[in-house]
């Protein structure tokens, strides 16, 4: 997400010349064969639509229940947070904190972050430098998570399944969106950041 | 034109401590209950395989390997990589320098969903509270399991994947001309 004029592998240090990509064309690194652009199959404003859809979703994932348990009339209804809560009452403070971050926190922060990255420059402005709002984003993308949870839950709900009646609630399939909002947001950023820079990726288009 | 930056290896020795610390962790990640499961009266100690086993048995195959391969092969694969990357470079730039940053990318990717067990145990403390009929609470093994997921991803990343390239001065045929 560096926003220098020539393109730098991330994983071997190659420096590269950009070039024009058409929609669908990749651009590897000459030296270690990693896909550092792709050419844009979406509009230039995909990324922030998928930004600000995932922000959207975010807010009934986090209110909305997630999981109705019931077993002999007695039910219990869960939300994103109630196993952070649970976690957190059994003295475990420091994994509740670990989900929290990885599982609700940082995927909004990233979500937010890139949004800010894409949103109009006189808006950014008063927010915080691209430098900065990149390099946090960066930093949030190895912590944010939301499809691992999402996996999780899908695992915990086939255990449970012959033990206790489950219903999904609103507030997961929102979850399940803002993840998958996320993901397309994360990947339309990277190849539309990277293929339209001036001079393009550095590197060998392969179809 | 492409040229490329010499990086140092400095950060191989970061890595080498926190994955030798997430080694130490997982020990006790594997030998310590991560679960305890209340069912009528009945109570089991659930550790991450003896979980996978349960569930195997149970006839949910599928769901067993997803939980075998994320909390008990990824980490080990993890870690087995990583000192292969960090050995690969103390001797200077590797000849094979391609295949391992590949390995690095792969360790990089897949690393992540070690952090299922965390989150299922979350899910399942939080959701299954039913008193003496059912219960299920998060016992230490979780604490030291997280501890090692987050040591493994600390360690992937302080490991610069660029010093597997430092001094290295060859370009692949398709570079483009300058």
């Amino acid at each position: 997400m560096a926003h220098d004029a020539q393109l730098t592998c991330p994983l071997c240090g190659e420096v590269h010349r950009p070039v024009s990509l058409r929609p669908g064309e990749r651009a590897s690194c000459t030296r270690c064969g990693t896909v550092l652009a792709k050419g844009r199959r979406l509009g230039p404003e995909a990324p922030l639509v998928f930004c600000v859809t995932g922000l959207i979703l975010a807010v009934p994932a986090c209110l909305l229940p997630f999981i109705t348990a019931g077993k002999l009339g007695d039910v219990r209804v869960s939300t994103l947070f109630t196993g952070v809560g649970a976690l957190f009452d059994h003295g475990m403070r420091a994994v509740a904190m670990l989900v929290m971050l990885c599982g609700a926190f940082l995927p909004i922060a990233l979500l937010g972050a890139l949004a800010l990255l894409k949103a109009p420059e006189r808006i950014r402005a008063q927010v915080a430098s691209a430098g900065i709002l990149s390099r946090t984003a960066e930093a949030f993308e190895h912590w944010a998570i939301p499809e691992v949870q999402v996996l999780a839950v899908l695992v915990a709900l086939t255990k449970l399944g012959s033990v206790i009646e489950v219903t999904i609630g609103a507030g997961f399939w929102c979850y399940c969106a803002m993840a998958l909002s996320l993901l397309l947001a994360q990947r339309s950023f990277d190849y539309e950041s990277l293929a339209s820079r001036p001079g393009g990726a550095n590197a060998a288009p392969r179809p | 034109m492409s040229h490329s930056v010499s990086f140092t290896t400095k950060g191989s020795s970061a890595a080498a401590a926190l994955a030798l610390a997430a080694a130490v962790m997982l020990i006790p990640a594997n030998l310590l209950p991560v679960l305890t499961t209340s069912t009528s009266g009945d109570t089991r100690d659930d550790t991450i395989f003896s979980g996978a086993v349960q569930l195997w048995r149970h006839g949910l195959g599928a769901i067993a390997i997803i939980v075998f391969a994320a909390s008990i092969v990824i980490p080990f694969l993890k870690l087995a990589g990583l000192a292969w990357l960090i050995f690969g470079v103390r001797n200077g730039p590797p000849r094979n320098a391609r295949r391992l940053t590949r390995i690095y990318a792969a360790l990089d990717f897949i690393g992540r969903w070690s952090m299922l067990d965390v989150f299922l145990a979350a899910f399942l403390t939080g959701l299954v509270q039913f008193g003496q009929l059912s219960s299920v609470q998060a016992r230490s093994g979780i604490v030291a399991f997280a501890a090692a997921v987050v040591l493994t991803i600390l360690a992937t990343q302080a490991f610069d994947p660029r010093a597997l390239w430092s001094g290295r001065t060859d370009a692949s045929p398709t570079s483009p001309p300058a």
